[in-house]
């Protein structure tokens, strides 16, 4: 009956397995990044010519945009010869690690992939995918907007296709500050007017919350009020959160903290969905593609909501900023990179194309269909008839330059709730957690390699 | 026995000179489905890991052996650390807690004075067939501090109900999830164990009028001991290998739960947000170390108490 030395040491063995085969998934230390890159062998002929092309090529895509097949399907019934198969290999980071894993171990890497913004650096830096400026293709700058162009440049390079935007845009429940008699708040003096409005009526309410494990929200916040904490020169990096803009923003929110007039609580899940649909938050503050996840998650409260550009720090200045959105990029080592850079500008350019993306959901960022006037003259009911794209549209415009992602952006969003969110959490000065946050990932850059500084 | 011995020396001399190739293979044969598969699924990844762990990955300027850099590093981590006394805390709490719920469930089915036993069992090992992360996503629904069922009953019914995501909670929390999952496991193993003791000895101690509560503990708790050390070890690795409970309810508390809340999910991160695979491997190695030591000390512990 009693266990013997021998089995008892193989439970022991066994506890040791099970915690290795963690370390054991996690692939090659290959350096994947020795050779390809920038794709020069291509050319803008190439590209074309890649179209007329005799024969089948098959190109792997990798997006989990929702609704995206329709899109990809108007492409293969017009182009036989390149056929694009769509995998969704997962959301944000967790493709973001297959895809690192499958660039290092040299195969079952995708042509072509979608990409954020935010991470777009660490993958250009890795040299793992084609620069447009390398193929011929950099005068595609005039399709897009100005921010949609800049946000996919690292380095001297442009390393993917712009496919949506997401200008920062205050949804807000009309419905709730008409009963309060108030205005949409048109600075953030009024909004911190507003939300005291709110919270005087009822102590439950909020004006919106903030979650403190979204890094890509703060940075949004301190973009939009002119701070720029993160400055990347090769592989010189400046991190600092000491300018002026992420200060005003630091103090403010302290404000907004500390009287409890924002909730500080995660968002995308169960409660914070109900909290939009009961009315205990009056706004919610993001990205243009935020409608189409409105109208499926709180399809009760349609009619009430109203889209504005966002409250800025100085009346009659307007300054925005990006909330996520993606680009296309082809990967260095893809065998099919004429194939793949046509499909992509395709998906990215074409009239067509673009269309039917926005018809998916999407907030695009081609210039041309920001002037459309079908675009610009759409409305929604659900914004009770509000022609929302005008607002979006204009949002785009006032989105400010200059902003930049660190190249290990993934890794440092990642451990933002571990320091930052922490003086969220607790109310601690915001300021405080930045400088902790700062801390950590300047350690990190430094052991990677990078030369960190925090002038 | 002397006639066995005595016919035995003709066909032993006969053994002796045969030679050595004539050892029976065919046994092999029959074990290497398995080896092959143990091999390449679990000492090939374990060799591997450990060969990572002595090298460095930098985003700027690639891959280079590092020595026992890694590990030096490891072992001085304070967030590495903070995650092993968090787990150690949650072992020596919620293990007594889940065993002795598990082991009473076991004795009563024992007993035999419950009525439907059959119900009862599969009714708490239900749980167990509930994949973890189904369980954490289902519990953190009720632990919503807003919305959650625990708090509405709360309010129901006059109780204020702390904010069980909040940092003085979550570890108790999380202990509940596991508690539930895992109690009609453990009831399972022991309660087979209790299955396997022979009749004789109950009617025994029957004759020598021993009561129920006598019998529980002079026959049938000494005759579970290896079955709770089993369950014990099992439980050590469970604990330090925590991971997906709290890494689900982390969406809901994203700055209680941080990136390295148990050694798990701090080699996860490592590795997967910041592409330090290397340095992974030697945390994953260290915890695994640990692990090992623990679980060989709860049973020394056990052998010490037997004597």
């Amino acid at each position: 009956m009693r266990i013997t030395r021998a089995r008892g040491a193989a439970v022991t063995a066994a506890a040791l397995t099970l915690t290795l085969t963690l370390a054991a998934c996690s692939g090659g230390s290959d350096g994947g990044s020795s050779d390809g890159g920038g794709g020069g062998d291509v050319t803008a002929a190439d590209i074309d010519a890649a179209l007329d092309a005799e024969g089948t090529t098959t190109l792997q895509y990798w997006s989990w945009v929702p609704n995206l097949q329709p899109t990809v399907d108007l492409w293969n019934e017009a182009h036989p010869n390149i056929q694009v198969e769509l995998t969704n290999a997962g959301q944000s980071a967790d493709q973001y690690t297959k895809l690192q894993n499958a660039i290092k171990a040299g195969s079952g890497a995708p042509d072509l992939a979608q990409i954020e913004y935010f991470a777009l650096p660490q993958f250009a830096l890795g040299e793992s995918l084609v620069s447009l400026d390398d193929v011929g293709l950099s005068d595609l700058e005039s399709d897009f907007t100005a921010s949609a162009w800049e946000q996919v440049a690292a380095g001297d390079g442009h390393y993917a296709f712009p496919q949506d935007t997401g200008p920062m845009v205050m949804f807000y429940r009309a419905d709730i500050l008409e009963r309060l008699g108030v205005e949409a708040p048109t600075t953030w003096d009024e909004f911190l007017t507003v939300a005291r409005a709110i919270k005087a009526d009822n102590p439950e309410n909020f004006i919106a919350s903030i979650d403190p494990g979204d890094a890509g929200g703060v940075d949004s916040l301190i973009w939009q009020a002119e701070g720029r904490p993160f400055s990347v020169e090769g592989t010189d990096v400046n991190i600092s959160f000491g300018d002026e803009g992420t200060q005003k923003f630091a103090e403010l929110w302290d404000t907004l903290i500390s009287e409890q007039l924002v909730d500080v609580a995660g968002g995308w899940n169960d409660a914070f969905w109900r909290s939009l649909d009961s009315g205990r938050y009056a706004m919610w503050m993001t990205g243009a593609w935020a409608p189409g996840s409105l109208e499926t998650n709180i399809p009760s409260t349609a009619g009430s909501w109203k889209a504005a550009t966002m409250p800025v720090w100085e009346a009659g200045t307007p300054a925005n900023a990006e909330n996520g959105g993606s680009g296309t990029a082809v990967l260095a080592k893809s065998e099919n990179k004429a194939a793949a850079l046509a499909f992509a500008r395709w998906l990215s350019t074409d009239s067509e194309a673009v269309q039917a993306q926005v018809d998916a959901g999407l907030f695009p960022s081609t210039s041309s269909i920001m002037a459309d006037t079908d675009f610009l003259g759409a409305t929604s009911d659900f914004f009770g008839g509000q022609a929302v794209n005008e607002v979006f549209v204009q949002a785009s415009k006032d989105v400010s330059s200059g902003w930049q992602y660190l190249p290990f952006q993934v890794y440092a969003n990642s451990v933002f709730g571990d320091t930052a969110g922490q003086a969220f959490s607790n109310a601690t000065p915001i300021a405080d957690g930045l400088t902790a946050w700062q801390d950590q990932i300047t350690t990190y850059g430094n052991g990677q390699g990078f030369k960190v500084t925090n002038d | 026995m002397t006639s066995v011995t005595t016919s035995a020396p003709p066909r032993k001399t006969r053994r002796a000179k045969a030679p050595p190739e004539r050892r029976e293979w065919t046994g092999l044969a029959f074990v290497l489905p398995f080896l092959a598969v143990f091999v390449f699924a679990i000492v090939a990844p374990l060799f591997y890991a450990v060969y990572l762990s002595f090298f460095q990955d930098r985003l700027v300027g690639g891959s280079f052996f590092a020595g026992f850099a890694n590990y030096a590093q490891a072992l001085t981590d304070p967030l590495l650390h903070v995650g092993l006394g968090r787990v150690l805390l949650f072992f020596a709490v919620q293990v007594p807690i889940m065993l002795g719920l598990g082991l009473f469930a076991a004795l009563a089915i024992d007993s035999g004075r419950l009525r439907a036993k059959g119900a009862f069992r599969i009714t708490l090992f239900l749980p167990y067939a509930v994949p973890s992360v189904v369980a954490a996503l289902m519990w953190g629904y009720m632990y919503g501090n807003e919305f959650g069922l625990i708090r509405q009953i709360g309010d129901a019914i006059g109780v204020a109900t702390p904010d069980l995501l909040s940092a003085s909670w979550v570890l108790v929390a999380i202990g509940n999830i596991v508690t539930w999952s895992f109690v009609g496991y453990n009831m399972l193993i022991l309660y087979s164990s209790l299955r396997s003791i022979p009749t004789e000895l109950y009617e025994a101690a029957e004759i020598d009028g021993a009561g129920a509560i006598r019998t529980a503990f002079s026959i049938k708790l000494p005759a579970l001991r290896p079955a709770l050390l089993l369950t014990t070890i099992f439980s050590v690795i469970g604990s330090f290998q925590l991971f997906n409970e709290p890494n689900v309810l982390r969406a809901l508390a994203p700055t209680t739960i941080s990136s390295y809340f148990t050694p798990n999910m701090y080699a996860y991160n490592l590795a997967f947000n910041g592409q330090q695979y290397n340095y992974s491997a030697a945390v994953a190695i260290i915890v695994g170390a640990v692990t090992v030591v623990v679980a060989a000390l709860a049973q020394r512990l056990s052998r010490a108490g037997e004597k």
